[in-house]
């Protein structure tokens, strides 16, 4: 009996340690209007007169040094006087790390590169755990203004329903950043004396005779005519030509302020079946829906691929000559679209905590890397030492990084945490030489013509709201996947059509059009 | 002084005269409480609505409301049925199979056949799971795959195995007594090890031939063990190999290869949807308890060996 007791105590006593949290206060506090210090400068640097420390929580990617040691911050350090002690904790385990840092009420003053989700924000926002920005983001952050004025899409989707911003995204003005190319084997069309295609029948044709005609001249039948990453790819990669792309990062489209998903519209079957013969016929890479990604890297490196998708060429370097870059093809009703990333990439890069005392300084800090000058610093570090500008003016790696040993991405990310992704950064023409060569910049111009403008980013819901959709896209999402993937293949008939519009209708599918109605027209 | 006192007063003699070794055991019994029994405070979520700020304690109560999401979840009928079918195939099949081999091995009298056969057997328990998985992909290619370059050569056409739902279980279950029958083996070749090898010259002096050596000997012998593992094996009846299936999951084998704790994984843990996947984890576990019992019941009258 007493060893039940004993058991049951320490059992109780586990369970009071383990959910010990919970700290909330009034989201409500205006941040704006409390008044800067008389250390804090409203302009120019050194952002405070007095050195100030504050203790950011970051994601190391694997690229990354320790943070501490990064000479792009400890330069930083120096310019605004504010000393970061980072809490640099390894992609390894990140999320729940982040989870416990939010529920264990041992705050940092902000989250730097923390992939904080849509949810979070608005869970954590209308808490009280994280504060609204956008007051700060008027007065003291001239950069992030500027640039969202110019593309209000951005504002629409780091917006809460509760008209509070949480959380700062990625900002990617560049195209070249946001799109996958899509690569031709030219040489190939050389040796076949074939023209680039332009439509789906075109299209057919060049694969069938990249698939027959032996192109790569060895006298064997081992060329890919086609292949994709993942099946996420194949099924965007040529869907704009039937009309058809991603809006507000899901599977509709907005026509005329109308939000309408294509999984069950007529047109998509079209596609489908255009997909279908393909397959069919041995002209797409049938390894698509079991291979890794390592895989299609390999493909793409071997040179023995007639079409393939991808945003630059550094993958397959050693044969980029061979390959060129086409515009998508014209499809049936003569549309011709191509999908791209919205412009505010990678939400939730950065948020500001309500134990933070100099939010005025804090948010000075992070803007000044949305400027042309911060974003080069971020990027590329200091001049002399780890870049220079070439005769265009452009920044470029000294030698020194661009030869190290240790691989590019690795090397960088000794100074700077770009490299690994999610950081809060502003990528543009001019500080993105290392994923915009000129061979992915003259693909990129085959593609400019045709991309939706504005992308609008994916939404953010309340909690609620958040969870319904979360309910029905659960089912959704699997069936649509699963079911796209059977009929092209042909394990599905498309004859079964009609069942699978009233099986997707039938698992909330006006609901949901409804939910992101309501959250296009809250924004527009 | 009652007898019951006497009798613990000597217990506790005997502990204090030997506590060093006792001591030793609080390290195995902080261990269960802090990471098997501990975390079991947490299931209470299951039937809450979670909420990291709010905590266990403070979270709401949604009573069964997880349960009947998951019941009514248009998948839960293919979820159970391909977690039961996997987990039923694989104990016919491939539990019966490490016996057989292991009876084989102690047959053979060549010792270096023996320990041939049984280092080849071993390997592949060696290899990591995603190593299998891409030998798996690799082999089992639609093109240049060895098996259908196989299949090609005796004119029947490429069959794109991994992509298909109809072969999952088959290639699962394969592969899984492929990687894991000679080491599933070893204590049975021990226990047959320990048989008295009188009993063995005693049947043939009666003029057993060598299978009924096996049948009336060597089988009787294991029994108690075959019982042991069985029971243990029936305990993690619905856990079957989760990471391997993962693997080898893709859109086009789905219907034969998503079972409950891929589903759990998926939507729970990727998603972040914690009460969810903890109530459909509860089920799973229940269930598991349930076949556990029973088996452990089962066996004890009818065949008198049990886990207690």
């Amino acid at each position: 009996m007493r060893k039940l007791i004993i058991l049951v105590l320490s059992l109780v006593f586990i369970g009071l340690v383990v959910s010990g949290c919970s700290n909330s206060k009034d989201a409500s506090k205006d941040y704006v209007s409390e008044g800067p210090s008389d250390n804090f400068n409203e302009e120019g640097f050194p952002i405070v007169e007095e050195q100030i420390t504050l203790k950011f929580f970051a994601r190391k990617s694997p690229p990354n040094g320790p943070y501490n040691e990064m000479k792009m911050f400890n330069e930083y350090e120096q310019m605004t006087n504010i000393d970061i002690d980072w809490d640099d904790v390894p992609q390894d385990g990140f999320q729940e790390r982040k989870s416990l840092e939010f529920s264990s009420g041992e705050l940092p003053d902000a989250f730097y590169k923390s992939s904080i989700t849509p949810l979070e924000a608005v869970e954590y926002g209308s808490s009280g755990v994280l504060i609204p920005l956008e007051g700060l983001l008027e007065e003291y952050a001239p950069n992030l203004t500027a640039l969202y004025n110019e593309y209000p899409e951005i504002k629409s989707s780091i917006t809460a329903p509760d008209g509070h911003i949480y959380a700062l995204p990625a900002i990617l003005t560049l195209n070249a950043a946001r799109t996958d190319k899509i690569w031709i084997n030219k040489t190939w069309l050389n040796n076949l004396e074939l023209e680039a295609p332009t439509t789906p029948d075109e299209l057919v044709s060049v694969l069938e005779a990249f698939r027959d005609n032996d192109p790569n001249g060895n006298g064997e039948k081992d060329e890919i005519p086609m292949t994709f990453r993942n099946f996420g790819q194949l099924l965007n990669s040529m869907i704009g030509s039937w009309g058809m792309i991603d809006q507000m990062g899901n599977h509709l489209m907005i026509e005329d302020g109308k939000v309408q998903f294509w999984m069950t519209d007529n047109r998509f079957k079209e596609y489908l079946q255009f997909l279908h013969k393909l397959y069919d016929e041995n002209l797409m890479d049938r390894g698509v829906f079991t291979q890794e990604e390592s895989n299609f890297v390999g493909n793409m490196a071997s040179g023995n691929v007639g079409i393939f998708w991808n945003q630059t060429t550094d993958a397959f370097n050693k044969v980029k000559d061979d390959y060129t870059g086409i515009s998508p093809i014209i499809g049936p009703d003569g549309d011709q679209l191509y999908s791209a990333g919205p412009i505010a990439r990678d939400f939730g890069t950065f948020a500001i905590t309500s134990k933070n005392e100099h939010p005025q300084a804090t948010m000075r800090w992070i803007d000044h890397f949305f400027s042309e000058e911060g974003s080069i610093f971020f990027r590329y570090g200091i001049e002399g030492d780890t870049f220079h500008y070439d005769e265009e003016g452009l920044p470029e790696y000294t030698d020194e990084v661009l030869n190290s040993d240790q691989g590019l991405g690795p090397t960088i990310g000794q100074f700077t945490p770009w490299p690994g992704g999610g950081s809060p950064q502003f990528v543009t023409e001019k500080n993105a030489s290392a994923i915009n060569p000129p061979e992915a910049q003259e693909a990129q111009e085959m593609l400019d013509p045709f991309l939706p403008d504005p992308i609008y980013g994916t939404p953010i819901f309340d909690e609620d709201t958040t969870k319904e959709v979360d309910q029905i896209r659960q089912d959704m999402d699997q069936y649509f996947e699963e079911s796209a993937s059977k009929f092209i293949t042909g394990d599905l008939s498309f004859d079964k059509w009609d069942d699978y519009v009233s099986t997707i209708e039938g698992m909330g599918l006006d609901r949901l059009t409804e939910i992101y109605q309501e959250a296009y027209d809250r924004t527009n | 002084m009652s007898n019951a006192t006497a009798k613990r007063k000597k217990a506790l003699k005997r502990i204090l005269s030997r506590f060093d070794l006792y001591l030793m055991l609080l390290l195995p019994i902080s261990w269960y409480v802090i990471f098997q029994y501990g975390p079991m405070y947490g299931l209470q979520i299951a039937f809450k609505d979670y909420n990291p700020i709010q905590g266990f304690i403070g979270s709401e109560w949604v009573g069964l409301e997880n349960f009947t999401r998951f019941f009514s979840s248009y998948y839960f009928g293919r979820l159970l049925w391909n977690t039961l079918s996997i987990s039923l195939l694989s104990l016919l099949i491939a539990f019966p199979i490490p016996i057989f081999l292991a009876l084989l091995i102690n047959e053979i009298k060549n010792l270096n056949l023996k320990k041939t056969l049984q280092n080849v057997t071993y390997i592949p328990h060696f290899i990591s799971l995603v190593v299998i998985v891409g030998m798996l992909d690799l082999f089992l290619s639609p093109d240049g795959g060895f098996i259908n370059i196989i299949l090609n050569s005796l004119g029947i056409e490429s069959i794109p195995f991994l992509e298909k739902p109809e072969w999952f279980k088959t290639i699962f279950i394969g592969s899984n007594i492929w990687q894991n029958m000679g080491w599933q083996s070893i204590i049975y070749v021990a226990a047959l090890s320990g048989i008295d090898h009188q009993l063995y010259e005693a049947a043939k002096i009666d003029g057993a031939s060598r299978l009924q050596r096996i049948i009336h000997v060597s089988l009787p012998g294991i029994f108690p063990v075959i019982i042991i593992l069985l029971i243990l094996d029936i305990g993690q009846f619905m856990n079957v190999g989760f990471e391997k299936i993962l693997l080898m999951q893709n859109n086009l084998n789905l219907e034969s290869s998503e079972v409950i704790q891929t589903f759990v994984y998926r939507n729970g843990i990727l998603n972040g949807d914690y009460s969810y996947s903890t109530a459909i984890g509860l089920f799973n576990s229940i269930i598991n308890f349930a076949l556990l019992l029973l088996i452990n019941r089962y066996a004890r009258k009818k065949a008198e060996t049990s886990l207690w």
